[in-house]
């Protein structure tokens, strides 16, 4: 008896230390009862993957996304699409956005010490989107939601977008990728050391 | 008797052994408690650093080669990586600490189409990452660059990969005698470009943003 006894305890132990310390378990999306996303957490500790910029000034003075999109994902998630070319159920992609600094020419760039360009001044909001074949089936699995294009604090929630706003987009450039502009993300294209 | 008592020992060892193995595995984020990622050879030239594509993405400075003649000093994207304790450490005392490490890994525009280096996607009129195109790293270290305010900077190459395997410090006027001239009160790095570390909004848990 004291054997068996043993042996379960320490069996039940050493399960309950690997599920406890569990490194990295993503929570995945937060939704409310509502379907409202929840504003993810913790993602500026995620991977960055790439930082596209549509500076205002290139366009119309009024870029669809101000200015700088820095784009997060969290590591499994990663390492998931590097090896089955797709990202799996759950998976959520924030992109947070950031103005440029006041530019002094026309075209937005301003001269700095380390040349004429573009650099980040302040936050400027959220757009997440996440993956979930039940929920968004009819928008080839993906949902899309934006938390303000605007100074923090951003909203807490945030309703699902209509299709017309932000899928059509991704389903028309990018469905053959996941949804998802990989030919924006070196790191997509190229291992992660 | 004996044997059975014997062997219950040895079991419950066994185990223990399995138990602590297991948290080993399973130990969370090692960055947190690694003491420094900057490591030298014998010689004194930097090891390329490891793993910084995993660290915090501080911001992302561009200088197209479209708009600096052709040949802008770092082209073209400046990705700044910085290992989370040392965020955290920033945040609360404004500098950084002994053995921060920052790496600037450069990419270069994506097909550009107007001289500028920008193009159109449906996302508007703009820059976009290519592909990766060097590294360059500065290291806080106050007895090693005492010379150069704490800090020595390393380049392990403006070119596509593969990079450099180590670097030797680069001199004082190529590198630091910018630093040390412009950014000097912000521990020689260019805080304003940063936006997690100049705005220093939700100091307690500057991962999340601030929400209402």
């Amino acid at each position: 008896m004291g054997i068996r006894w043993t042996v379960l305890i320490a069996a039940a132990a050493a399960i309950i230390a690997v599920a406890v310390s569990q490194p990295g378990a993503s929570a995945g999306p937060v939704f409310t009862k509502d379907g409202s996303l929840v504003l993810p957490s913790g993602f500026r500790k995620w991977i960055f993957m790439g930082g596209p910029i549509t500076p205002n000034a290139l366009n119309n003075g009024k870029a669809p996304f101000p200015e700088f999109h820095d784009v997060y994902i969290e590591l499994e998630n990663f390492r998931y699409y590097q090896k089955y070319g797709k990202f799996p159920e759950g998976t959520v992609l924030v992109k947070e956005l950031a103005l440029t600094q006041p530019g002094k020419y026309p075209d937005g760039s301003v001269d700095s010490a380390s040349g004429r360009g573009y650099f980040p001044s302040a936050l400027h909001g959220i757009d997440v989107m996440v993956k979930d074949s039940k929920r968004f089936g009819n928008t080839n699995d993906w949902g899309f939601f934006t938390f303000g294009h605007h100074a923090l604090p951003y909203d807490s929630t945030a309703k699902l977008m209509p299709a017309g706003q932000c899928a059509f987009c991704h389903i028309a450039g990018v469905a053959k990728t996941d949804m998802v502009w990989v030919q924006y993300y070196p790191l997509l294209r190229a291992q992660l050391q | 008797m004996q044997k059975k008592q014997h062997l219950t020992v040895t079991l419950t060892g066994i185990a223990a052994i399995g138990v602590f193995v297991a948290l080993l595995c399973s130990a969370p984020v090692p960055a947190q408690t690694e003491p420094s990622a900057a490591v030298f050879t014998s010689d004194g030239r930097l090891k390329v650093p490891t793993g910084f594509r995993r660290w915090v993405f501080v911001g992302a400075p561009l200088t197209p080669n479209g708009l600096n003649n052709g040949k802008a000093n770092f082209p073209e994207y400046h990705n700044v990586y910085i290992q989370a304790q040392n965020v955290d450490a920033y945040l609360k005392t404004g500098e950084f600490p002994e053995g921060t490490v920052i790496v600037k890994e450069l990419t270069r525009l994506l097909n550009p189409t107007f001289p500028d280096g920008s193009r159109f996607e449906p996302s508007g009129h703009g820059f976009f990452n290519g592909e990766f195109n060097g590294i360059d790293a500065t290291v806080k270290d106050s007895k090693r660059f005492a010379k150069t305010n704490g800090w020595g900077f390393f380049t392990f190459g403006h070119h596509p990969e593969p990079y450099a395997a180590t670097a030797a410090e680069s001199p004082a006027e190529t590198c630091a005698g910018c630093h040390a001239a412009n950014v000097a009160k912000t521990d020689m790095t260019w805080v304003q470009f940063y936006p997690l570390l100049h705005e220093r909004t939700g100091q307690l848990s500057w991962d999340t943003p601030q929400s209402r």
